[in-house]
């Protein structure tokens, strides 16, 4: 039992951050390269955990969690999952299958380039393949391109119902990366912004908030390890575990976002200020897999 | 990185689990103060005699020099056979003998260690006075140097176990004229010098488990003094990491085993179907398995590199906020039959009371949250 990380992985980490920090800064995620998505899949990530680089969950988690701090495209989370699970190469978009079947509605996330889309139909993870040329538009998260597609087509299911579990894992990767990002432009800026002649910081009102943005991300990331090991060693209660960090990943995104809009004040609101973007890709994540509460509670048939 | 026990650690798990079963005693532990300590003694020696006490204690002093990690599984498989609160041991087992074996002397260890581990010594805590709680540095009972001897006046407060105790973990300002953090020493008192007066305290749960300490001209030898005339504040804030970080383990894996015996209780009651229940235990579940997996971290993390990492007070403040509501729901689940309560009652209903302790002793929520923000995210000292 170990669950720091071996020198390995913080290279990996290491490298994983100083590519995001010049290459996909947070601060330019509404506005991406075309080119981005190629240089991503040629860093390798995409195609960790199959059987070519054969990497673990845990070390995939990490790396996610990295990825998702710099709000990185959401499609990597599918790209990454049907690399493991089908034989598609190439980019795969994220699909948003409303679960009210009668609504009928599909939403796409990164679909310039992509031939399929991969999402949850019902429990499992299923693919379909997409018309060409469907391009997105940002809606509510400005870094994530989106189009609607109607009618829907049809879906094959992958095989292995660890697809399911590794779709979960990495969402909650990216929540929790998006928490961290979240946490800690919160304490940057309260530790600068001055009010009263002193670092807002100093508040304890604010220290307070700042100090629990911390707890939830701590949490959140034992969780995620936790559940990544327990996915790596095909443990019993893999779902469990995975259902918990994905759950506890997602309140962290959004309450970390929350909690960074009140540090920042007047400035928080705005559309230039970044802390929105945050908030608005917690909510996009908090659709993606979400955790079921009879996995939780150990009831699901 | 992985989660998986090696084959020794699995082994250890089956003796100590073997053992447990065989041996936890069926009564729980008495109410009544006198009685408690008695029934706390003798497990506390039943536990020692058969290799249980000082699991990663050194051999040299009684344990049996095995790893952190062991010493986990030994908590893990306690709080699953329901075994009894380590109770009066707490001071002596959880801090009071860790900061002896990184401060003290090799005699005060020699004679010390062993008889914390085998329940012979009772130890207290010393820290707060009623005019410093959250602001330990400002203590004010002092020690006059007079030859070869400490004469202690002053006052100390919401001292657990004063009255049962042996010895006390007393932090003093024996340099007068003295400021905050300087001129303070950690020495070891004996509560049966005269001169010492206990005033008991009742809790509102009913308990009388701590006490307010009087001492009038007190007179301790100077060599009880630990880890140097002066240096108090330092020896202090080692008996803190102990006490907020490995002191709260059996706590930490105490509470997957309750959620568990909560989640049961709601399944057979049939409450499980209300969905705010539901809602709520499927929250506590999923966060008791994170405190787990924290705890894990951070005990690889002091395998490792010999000390917990800096996340270590994110889980006492985490633990101790969701004990509470574990302990809440406890309530929530029995419904009106809390209003039978009486002093002198052992159950659910004095948990949850005595359990408003978990954010107040040792370092209120508010001061765990100075501190991960000061010491974690980097922001400025508000103190
Ligand atoms: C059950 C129990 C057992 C205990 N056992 C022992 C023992 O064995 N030995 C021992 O030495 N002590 C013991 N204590 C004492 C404990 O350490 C103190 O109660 C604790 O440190 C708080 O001090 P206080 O009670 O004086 O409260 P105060 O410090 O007066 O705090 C009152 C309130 O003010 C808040 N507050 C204080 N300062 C600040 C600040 N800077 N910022 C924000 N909020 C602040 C606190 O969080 C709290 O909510 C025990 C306490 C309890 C409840």
């Amino acid at each position: 039992m170990d669950l720091t990380l071996d020198s390995e992985q913080e290279a990996l980490l290491a490298v994983t951050a100083d590519w995001c920090r010049d290459n996909m800064p947070l601060d330019q995620a509404r506005d991406r390269p075309a080119a981005l998505w190629t240089e991503l899949e040629a860093m390798g990530w995409t195609a960790m955990t199959t059987p070519a680089l054969g990497l673990s969950h845990a070390t995939e988690a990490l790396v996610f969690a990295e990825l998702g701090r710099h709000l990185a495209p959401v499609g990597l989370i599918a790209t990454a999952v049907a690399a493991r699970w089908s034989d598609h190469s190439g980019k795969t978009a994220l699909a948003l299958l409303d679960p009210y079947p009668e609504a009928g509605r599909l939403r796409i996330y990164d679909p310039d380039g992509a031939g399929n889309a991969l999402g949850l139909v019902g429990h499992m993870v299923a693919m379909a393949v997409l018309p060409a040329d469907l391009g997105g538009v940002a809606m509510l998260d400005p870094s994530a391109p989106l189009a609607h597609l109607e009618p829907v087509p049809p879906f094959e299911p992958l095989g292995d119902p660890r697809s399911a579990l590794h779709l979960q894992l990495l969402a909650a990767a990216f929540a929790l990366g998006c928490a961290d990002a979240a946490r800690d432009m919160a304490a940057d800026y309260a530790r600068v912004r001055e009010q009263f002649d002193r670092p807002i910081g100093w508040f304890q009102a604010l220290k307070h908030i700042c100090s629990d943005t911390a707890v939830r991300c701590a949490v959140a990331r034992s969780q995620l390890l936790y559940a990544g090991c327990a996915l790596d060693a095909d443990d019993a209660d893999a779902a469990f575990h995975v259902a918990a960090a994905r759950q506890l990943a997602d309140q962290a995104a959004i309450e970390n976002a929350r909690a960074n809009i009140q540090v920042h004040g007047g400035i928080g609101m705005t559309d230039e200020a970044y802390p929105h973007l945050c908030l608005k890709r917690a909510h996009l994540l908090s659709f993606v897999a979400p955790a079921r509460r009879e996995v939780i509670l150990g009831e699901a048939a | 990185m992985d989660i998986q026990f090696s084959s020794e650690e699995q082994r250890f798990r089956e003796e100590c689990r073997d053992w447990l079963n065989a041996n936890v005693p069926a009564e729980r532990r008495p109410m009544d103060a006198e009685a408690a300590i008695g029934f706390d003694k003798v497990w506390q020696r039943r536990l020692f005699d058969a290799g249980w006490a000082g699991i990663n204690w050194p051999r040299d002093y009684g344990g049996r020099g095995l790893s952190i990690v062991q010493q986990v599984i030994w908590l893990e498989e306690y709080a699953r056979a329901h075994a009894p609160w380590i109770g009066a041991n707490f001071v002596g087992v959880n801090h009071g003998g860790p900061t002896l074996i990184l401060n003290a002397s090799e005699a005060q260890k020699t004679y010390h260690l062993p008889r914390i581990l085998r329940g012979d010594s009772i130890w207290c805590q010393g820290f707060s006075e009623p005019g410093a709680g959250s602001d330990l540095a400002g203590i004010r009972t002092r020690g006059k140097i007079e030859g070869d001897e400490l004469v202690i006046n002053g006052t100390k407060i919401w001292t657990s176990f004063a009255h049962v105790a042996d010895w006390q973990e007393l932090v003093l300002r024996t340099e007068e004229g003295s400021q905050r953090h300087k001129g303070l020493s950690w020495v070891i008192c004996p509560m049966r010098a005269p001169g010492i007066e206990i005033r008991p305290i009742r809790k509102m749960s009913g308990q009388v488990e701590f006490a307010q300490v009087f001492y009038d001209d007190v007179r301790i030898p100077l060599e009880n003094v630990v880890g140097g005339l002066g240096n108090g504040w330092k020896v202090a804030m080692s008996t803190l990491s102990f006490e907020r970080g490995t002191g709260f383990i059996a706590d930490q894996v105490k509470q997957s085993q309750e959620i568990e015996d909560l989640l049961a209780r709601a399944r057979s009651s049939g409450a499980l179907r209300d969905d705010r229940i539901a809602e709520q235990l499927a929250q506590m579940r999923v966060e008791v398995a994170a405190l787990r997996a924290m705890t894990y971290r951070n005990i690889s993390e002091v395998v490792r590199t010999g000390q917990p990492g800096p996340e270590a007070s994110v889980i006492r403040l985490f633990t101790s906020e969701l004990g509470q509501r574990l302990e809440r729901m406890a309530l929530l689940l029995a419904g009106e039959e809390i209003l039978d309560f009486r002093y002198g009652d052992d159950d659910l209903v004095a948990d949850y009371l005595r359990g408003f302790a978990a954010t107040i002793a040792g370092g209120t929520a508010q001061i765990q949250r100075d501190i991960i923000g000061e010491r974690l995210l980097g922001l400025p000292k508000s103190r």
